[in-house]
């Protein structure tokens, strides 16, 4: 099975920035996500939303690089906002503790509403 | 994947992957299709493969070292109640699992590295899981009861 390397593109919304993923969040993410993520901020949102609708996999190294992310938004005092999450992923995101830290939302309409 | 054996265990399949980056998603799909009739529930479906996958990417990493050679194998059975998937690399002495209990608000402070969840997702998503090794090899077990989940969990 081939690996689907993560593929990311930013677009802006009035509520935040969003970063729109496509395929899997593994090792080979790091750098797509992290170039998506600079792009992101150079708008200087207070909000970036993370679309994972087009992912169907994150593992832990996945996971590992979420929290990097997470970590950036705090340090900028941005918000990090979650949606289309599967339902596994977010039990994921609940046992990893990362859903007391990342709104969670299940598609861009409500995930955009609180910033509005 | 090669034939299933007959056996008390049940054997549901043994399959065996190359040690190369990604290929834990290989390994999860089959035993996903291997498990196939015994019709679990979705979610626990799901939690089995993050768990297989993250305990074949541990054994791909730190017992094969990535190297492609060195194969990865997986017997997949079904004995009494249980579902067991073993998972066996070429390292010796003990599985190399991050030790350290991950604590998210750690690792946002820079206390903890941001690594180290696999262990950890591997425990939240089985029911039991057992290592054993030698001076050739690592196993690790995952184990669900089956029969705790005929409620659908």
């Amino acid at each position: 099975m081939a690996v689907r390397h993560l593929e990311v593109e930013v677009h802006r919304e009035p509520g935040g920035a969003v970063l729109d993923l496509r395929g899997e969040i593994n090792g080979f993410a790091q750098e797509a996500l992290d170039a998506a993520y600079a792009e992101a901020e150079k708008a200087n949102p207070e909000t970036i939303l993370l679309n994972f609708e087009g992912v169907d996999y994150i593992n832990s190294t996945g996971i590992a690089l979420i929290v990097s992310l997470l970590a950036r938004a705090r340090a900028t005092k941005r918000r990090l906002v979650a949606y289309g999450l599967s339902d596994h992923y977010v039990e994921i995101f609940n046992i990893t503790r990362l859903a007391d830290f990342v709104s969670v939302f299940p598609d861009e309409e409500s995930a955009l509403e609180p910033a509005t | 994947m090669t034939a299933p054996r007959s056996g008390a265990r049940r054997t549901l399949a043994e399959l065996s992957v190359p040690s190369e980056s990604g290929n834990e998603r290989r390994a999860m799909e089959e035993v996903a299709a291997a498990v196939g009739r015994l019709g679990l529930p979705g979610p626990t479906l799901e939690r089995l493969k993050t768990a297989v996958a993250e305990a074949t990417m541990n054994a791909m990493e730190h017992g094969n070292h990535y190297h492609a050679e060195l194969p990865v194998i997986i017997e997949v059975s079904a004995p009494d109640a249980e579902l067991s998937v073993k998972i066996t690399d070429e390292g010796s002495g003990p599985a190399a699992f991050d030790s350290e209990t991950p604590d998210l608000e750690a690792k946002l402070e820079g206390v903890q590295t941001p690594r180290g969840w696999g262990l950890f997702l591997i425990k939240s998503m089985v029911d039991e899981m057992n290592v054993t090794g030698d001076e050739h090899h690592h196993t690790v077990e995952l184990i669900l009861h089956l029969d705790e989940r005929e409620g659908g969990r």
